[in-house]
């Protein structure tokens, strides 16, 4: 397409304004030729029908006229570097502000930003000089085991998120407007393979260098652990690449669950010699010789799956391409709205989506019962959310033997939190919207307590196998007395489900109401809480044992919170309520008004001003 | 019988307003057992509004509603095992499969025979074939008449449509049409707004046109 055709299409009008209003008509290919070679919409006024030939009288047109079938249609070849460019046009075309313009008008936040920036790097150098200074068993066995926990958390977060998205994606307008135009993908692509495995890159490196950095490793080996979890990382995104380019999942998947398993065993022997269960049996400096190993890895894996990916870039299918940009999309809405809830939804519905069928399961047990059974088999159906839970049981042991002992009601709290989320899906669809709950015959309150009731279940178990963590299991933890212990345990865990409960109950800001003023701009209420919940519910519950307080304090306020969470006091209700009260004390009223004593006179009310 | 004094519905002088505009006013109803009504009016007449406020999903501003003698507050169980709804703010498990649904609601009004009722009303909606099927797999169709199985599997006195035949094709709206002239000649009673003029016409024993523009207060329903 030749510049001039370009500046010709991008200065044609756009729609017309909503006011405009005509009837709808197909609309005429624009005329081919070297001019225009972009269909145009041309406004149905403007046709003019093609004179007839002269021998045969021209059939009277029952419709719209056409200028040119796409049988005519002779199309020029397409340079996809020149479609790009009008995207880049019209994109700018629309835009009003230039970026600089923009930085210099929010300038506080980017000065934010840098000071933030400056005090964490500034946190992080002098927590590793702490850290390096500490000679003992547990800190050379954190420096060696938890950069290597962290290498391998992170290539599973990354192929898992590779997974998920695609890893290279493109939007529902790129898949409508460019995928079916005779263009190559691999050119439209190309620079998005390269950027995704940049960041991949880029990320894994920070995350990795800082967990080394933190467990106090000298600077030049938290360089290498940083290169080898950058290198790792951007080789298995080039790897899932070129697995989205074959269509294939199941490798990504595999490597997925190995890089996991590796990082939960690296952080468990970490727990395991800190409580002095059992020594390392080999040099310390291994680790960083073997993380040079990984990075080599990486590079070869980085390099053969880049190239395998960039010969796949033109047959990767479309809807794979889109299905990522979808959920990408998705997850954007929710995050500008501070939504994790939402967020979490998108996730869970895209998982259903790609199993798409299950074996049908007979329910079982009447009325309310029905509920807590079918929560039951859907356990049974899905246990990975208990593998998480069981996972979580670590952490209570974990921190009592680094010696955090009396953190642990929070820390623990907070991970049987996050693991005791999954299970609460059913409680979870039948607050977000009211039309399931509807359906049901039972109060909210009923419904609530139904389908927490397996969640409770599993966090008392939960709480009760963690008991010994409490107690002080292990060297150089915390002790506590039995009876304490399994307060301190039973509490945790009550935390961990009423925040659960909180986090997908909560509901979503709302935008309807009148903004609150903040130093941040406008904001609906609710909108920072939203980011807090099951924090705040955590921090209340757990705080007095923190402080030392008696745990009776924790008891009163976990029990309020039980009571509030299970639809003890909606506000909504309690509203209806009062007005229901209202209305039947006005019709009381009316009612002896209307039956008054004989010989009595009533006094009409004195009317409002 | 004592049943039939009441209507199974009483609306009375209902208003409701989102801010300044009035969207209904003054809208009064009853229905009988055995009877049904339809609510027909072009977009944005206020119909969905009406049968929102009906089911308790929108709170009204003012005037009363009462679902077989019982003022309407939503989360009352017996309205809600007399009351079944299909409007747009159904949702679904997406873990649990089209089948499952139906199962976890027969058992959970305490139908004895769940597997029998399920099984039947299954075949009518004719989502045998999809009944494994996770709902976010299902078409726009499928998901219609699982919705509206969801209504037909359970006990119930009232129903409350909302454009029940959306996206159904011409097969499935004549079955919709068969079952609710049926659920009526059992004694039911039904409110529903469409806009299939062949549908009101062969199930309701009432319509009611809603009129007036958004905005213009004299002109609500």
């Amino acid at each position: 397409m030749s510049k001039r055709a370009r500046k010709k299409a991008s200065s044609r009008p756009g729609p017309a304004p909503a006011g405009d209003a005509r009837p709808a008509s197909p609309s005429p290919v624009a005329p081919v030729g070297p001019e225009a070679t972009v269909p145009v919409q041309e406004p149905a006024a403007a046709s003019v029908p093609s004179p007839a030939p002269a021998d045969e009288a021209p059939p009277e047109p029952a419709g719209p006229v056409w200028h040119h079938s796409l049988v005519d249609l002779v199309p020029e070849p397409v340079s996809e570097r020149d479609l790009r460019s009008l995207m880049k046009d019209w994109r700018r075309g629309r835009a009003t502000r230039h970026i600089w313009e923009v930085i210099q008008d929010g300038y506080v936040a980017v000065l934010a930003v840098v000071m933030i920036g400056a005090m964490i790097a500034s946190v992080v150098w002098r927590a590793q000089g702490i850290a390096a200074e500490c000679t003992t068993a547990t800190c050379q066995t954190g420096r060696t085991l938890l950069p290597w926990a962290a290498l391998f958390g992170t290539l599973a977060v990354t192929l898992a998120v590779a997974r998920l998205f695609g890893p290279i994606v493109a939007s529902a307008a790129e898949g409508f407007w460019l995928m079916d135009a005779p263009v190559r993908r691999s050119r439209l692509l190309a620079g998005r393979l390269v950027a995704v495995v940049v960041v991949a890159g880029i990320v894994s490196a920070l995350f990795g260098g800082l967990v080394a950095a933190l467990t106090g490793s000298p600077l030049a080996e938290a360089g290498i652990w940083a290169a080898a979890s950058a290198l790792g990382a951007a080789g298995l995104t080039a790897f899932a690449a070129a697995e989205q380019g074959a269509d294939r999942h199941w490798t990504v998947r595999v490597l997925t669950w190995l890089a996991g398993a590796l990082g939960l065993t690296a952080l468990m022997a970490v727990v395991a010699v800190a409580a002095g269960w059992t020594t390392l049996g080999f040099d310390l400096t291994l680790g960083v010789r073997l993380a040079g190993i990984v990075g080599g890895v990486g590079v070869v894996l980085l390099l053969a799956g880049g190239a395998a990916a960039f010969a796949r870039l033109d047959g990767m299918r479309r809807a794979r391409l889109l299905s990522g940009g979808s959920l990408v999309s998705g997850m954007q809405g929710a995050m500008f709205a501070m939504d994790v809830g939402l967020m979490r939804d998108i996730l869970v519905e895209r998982d259903a989506m790609d199993r798409g069928h299950v074996r049908p399961t007979r329910g079982r047990g009447l009325g309310v019962n029905a509920l807590v059974w079918r929560d039951l088999q859907r356990l049974i159906r899905f246990p990975k959310s208990l593998l998480l839970l069981l996972v979580g049981l670590v952490v209570p042991y974990a921190v009592g033997a680094l010696g955090l002992g009396s953190f642990s009601p929070f820390i623990s709290g907070m991970v049987l939190m996050t693991a005791l989320v999954p299970l609460l899906g059913s409680l979870r669809v039948l607050s977000r919207t009211k039309g399931l709950a509807r359906a049901f015959p039972f109060s909210t309150q009923d419904i609530r307590r139904a389908v927490m009731t397996v969640p409770a279940v599993l966090a008392l178990l939960w709480a009760a196998a963690a008991v010994p963590a409490f107690a002080g299991l292990g060297s150089g933890t915390q002790h506590l007395p039995l009876l304490d212990a399994v307060i301190h345990a039973g509490l945790t865990g009550v935390a961990g489900l009423l925040a659960a409960v909180r986090w997908v109950t909560a509901k979503p800001a709302d935008y309807g109401t009148p903004m609150v003023q903040t130093g941040m701009g406008a904001m609906p209420p609710g909108l920072m809480v939203n980011l807090f919940r099951g924090i705040d519910v955590m921090a209340g519950v757990t705080g007095p044992l923190l402080l030392g307080w008696s745990p009776w304090v924790s008891v009163v306020i976990a029990g309020v919170v039980f009571f509030l969470l299970q639809g003890g006091m909606s506000m909504e209700e309690a509203q209806a309520m009062q007005e229901e009260q209202k209305r039947q004390l006005a019709d009381l009223k009316g009612a002896q008004g209307t039956a008054a004593p004989a010989g009595k006179t009533r006094i009409p009310p004195p009317a409002k001003r | 019988m004592a049943k039939q004094r009441i209507p199974v519905l009483r609306v009375s002088k209902l208003k409701k307003a989102y801010g300044p505009v009035t969207i209904v006013s003054d809208f009064s109803l009853e229905v009988w057992p055995g009877e049904a009504v339809a609510l027909t009016g072009r977009n944005g007449a206020g119909k969905s509004t009406i049968l929102r406020c009906l089911v308790g999903a929108d709170k009204i501003d003012e005037g009363t509603i009462e679902v077989c003698g019982e003022r309407m507050r939503e989360s009352s169980p017996q309205i809600r095992r007399d009351l079944a709804t299909v409007i747009d703010d159904l949702d679904f498990f997406p873990d649990l499969s089209v089948v499952e649904h139906l199962d976890l609601l027969a058992r959970a009004h305490g139908l004895p025979d769940a597997d029998a009722a399920v099984d039947e009303v299954l075949h009518e909606v004719q989502l045998v074939p999809q009944s494994g099927q996770l709902p976010g797999t299902l078409s726009s169709g499928q998901r219609r008449r699982l919705a509206l199985a969801t209504a037909f599997v359970r006990p119930r006195q009232l129903l409350i449509l909302d454009e029940p035949e959306q996206r159904l094709d011409v097969e499935g709206v004549a079955w919709l049409a068969e079952r609710l002239v049926a659920e009526r000649q059992r004694g039911l009673a039904i409110v529903m707004a469409s806009h299939e003029p062949t549908l009101v016409e062969r199930v309701a024993t009432r319509t009611l046109r809603i009129g007036g523009a958004r905005g213009a207060q004299d002109g609500a329903a």
